[in-house]
């Protein structure tokens, strides 16, 4: 677990996200920080979902981002439960806006005997 | 009994990932050229891969992270996303060439057309994982792939002059053909390191829900997997020596190499041959598929792996569906299975840095990994090695060019 | 609002011109709920450390109270910041 003093970069961008049952629900792709010069700026939200990736990388972000269907979901940081190798949220994904694309997909899978076992 | 199963995740990976089509391809096609003159390279690529698979299981046992993780994690947004673009290009055609290996091997047991078994392996595959668990995908390809050790029988049974196999494990240039030599070493060292073998391993680990206390199964699963793998290859380049140096063949066909182990053994061993070659190339169909799949999930943050169920990792599963229809595509074009081979482990070479940095800084990471992080041996071979992946990064592809593909 | 990526890879330059190097990370401190960003870390050896080489956390570290604005691709910083900053990058 990480507490006090840290690279954010390192320890929170792009790091695996978790619900609260640990159900795999997106990356942080970048993060939301409010406050200029002058103030004491606070990481406000994480930037969930490939609408985000343009920022990251260019015009090849924005490709990559396009291709990925460039969604884009916000997550207060008030839902960050725990830093940990992986950063955990107080909320199950749905109630959040993430893993929408694998909820979607999960209906035509059902249909297909065995998808269960 | 347990311990013995405990094993296969390690066996899977080497024999599926070691002795895949790439190697079968590189290590007999090496001894029908160079006879034992490139063993050593052998053993060095050997201890490589203990050391990146130990380490990325170990970080997968301790953090729960797989390979990709780290990548994204490590190496940056831009650099992971061209990790992520070069992975997939070459696991396609890795899958392509395995799937295509496959074929070749039911055709030499059944006799019906190339294409029509190219379909039945895509489907057979599909259904296998989607029926079957992690844990038996592993011992039934694992396991079966262990036939291949006829070829080790073979190589011993061929009585080779073994004072100059000896003599092989001294590195030394070639004075005949001083770039083909090197073309061989650098594909040998791809074929032995290739990125999806770790990729397939470390999210195996998380798959088998590994904790620390797995730390030692997990070393015991680098060095006995890839110690046999090690012995498989070494037997396939004494085969190729012995059996196609002698007679001035060159093996361009899988049926050729099951030759190999027919020559000393007769039907039984041909057999045999074939049989270990389905299950070793039909292991890294099934290791390269899962790679794609894992590592396009991880970089997306999305559900993966088939211990949650095709149902639970939605995308992972269409993932993995995807890439074997593609790759059905592409081998269903007539593009040769060896030729391909060659092309996706020299490209694979390219990868390998953006694969193998993030293992080791994350497997030094302090904050994850507590009291099992590297110690100083993991860390300077590790090192060592990552200094030999550079070089044979650098010049996979001049070298690719210069031998014509190792034609010349 | 501003985003982690509009300070990454950012040029941190001081009001007398001298370049410090770039951003690499931002220091944070997570205290009860809240993650306040405490600093910018600037230059080659942030960047070592954004890898998660560890440097020791020898890299340097400007404040954020040094910020005095931030314009187009380019943070200015006073001209004391560059006391704490890397010399070298």
């Amino acid at each position: 677990m990480i507490r006090g003093e840290f690279d954010i970069g390192l320890h929170v961008l792009d790091h695996q996200l978790l619900d609260k049952n640990g159900r795999r629900c997106g990356n942080v792709d970048d993060l939301a920080i409010e406050g200029g010069p002058g103030e004491t700026p606070e990481v406000v939200a994480l930037l969930v979902g490939p609408g985000y990736w343009g920022e990251r990388a260019g015009w090849i972000g924005r490709l990559a981002g396009w291709i990925g269907g460039g969604a884009k979901v916000r997550v207060e940081w008030s839902e960050v439960a725990e830093i940990d190798s992986a950063v955990e949220l107080k909320e199950e994904a749905p109630k959040l806006g993430l893993g929408r694309g694998d909820d979607r997909f999960r209906h035509y899978l059902e249909r297909i005997p065995g998808a269960g076992k | 009994m347990n311990k013995l199963l405990g094993l296969s995740l390690g066996i899977l990976a080497a024999i599926g990932g070691f002795v895949d089509i790439g190697d079968l391809v590189f290590n007999t096609a090496a001894g029908a050229t160079f006879g034992y003159q490139l063993m050593w390279v052998i053993p060095v690529g050997v201890v490589g891969i203990i050391v990146y698979t130990e380490m990325c299981g170990r970080v997968a046992a301790v953090s729960g992270k797989a390979v990709f993780d780290a990548v994204r994690e490590r190496v940056g947004f831009k650099a992971a996303l061209g990790a992520l673009v070069s992975s997939e290009v070459v696991n396609l055609m890795t899958l392509a060439a395995e799937l295509g290996g496959v074929a070749i091997a039911l055709q030499l047991l059944s006799g019906l057309p190339y294409r029509w078994l190219i379909l039945l392996s895509a489907i057979g595959f599909a259904v296998v994982i989607w029926v079957t668990s992690f844990n038996w995908i592993e011992r039934i390809f694992g396991y079966g792939g262990l036939c291949m050790l006829v070829f080790a029988v073979a190589a011993v049974k061929l009585g080779p002059d073994w004072a100059k196999v000896g003599n092989g494990f001294i590195p030394h240039i070639s004075q005949n053909n001083p770039l083909l030599y090197a073309y061989f070493v650098v594909g040998l060292l791809g074929a032995a390191m290739t990125p999806y073998e770790v990729y397939f391993y470390s999210s195996g680990g998380i798959e088998e829900e590994w904790s620390p206390k797995d730390i030692g199964l997990n070393r015991a699963n680098a060095i006995v997997g890839y110690g046999l793998g090690g012995t498989l290859s070494l037997a396939l380049m004494v085969v190729g020596a012995t059996v196609f140096l002698g007679h001035g063949i060159s093996p361009e066909h899988l049926g050729t190499i099951a030759l190999g182990a027919g020559d000393p053994l007769g039907k039984v061993g041909l057999l045999l041959g074939i049989i270990g070659i389905f299950f070793a190339v039909g292991g890294a169909s099934i290791d390269t598929v899962f790679s794609g799949a894992y590592n396009l999930a991880q970089f997306c943050g999305w559900e993966w792996g088939r211990y949650r169920h095709p149902k639970g990792a939605p995308r992972f599963t269409i993932t993995w569906l995807v890439l074997l229809v593609l790759a059905m595509g592409i081998v269903m074009t007539g593009v040769d299975a060896v030729v391909l081979t060659e092309y996706a482990v020299i490209f694979s070479v390219v990868a390998l840095p953006l694969t193998y940095i993030p293992i080791l800084l994350v497997a030094n990471d302090k904050a994850y990994m507590g009291r099992y992080g590297n110690g100083r041996f993991a860390n300077v071979v590790g090192f060592i090695y990552l200094m030999i992946i550079m070089a044979v990064a650098l010049t996979a592809i001049p070298l690719m060019i210069l031998t014509n593909a190792g034609q010349n | 609002m501003r985003t982690f990526s509009s300070f990454q890879g950012r040029k941190v330059v001081t009001q007398s011109g001298e370049v410090l190097g770039r951003c690499a990370d931002l220091r944070g401190e997570l205290t009860g709920a809240k993650l306040r960003v405490t600093g910018l870390c600037v230059g080659r050896k942030a960047w070592l450390a954004h890898l998660g080489v560890r440097m020791h956390h020898q890299h340097a570290i400007v404040p954020w109270g040094a910020i005095v604005r931030i314009e187009g691709k380019r943070i200015i910083v006073r001209d004391d910041a560059a006391d704490t900053a890397d010399p070298a990058a």
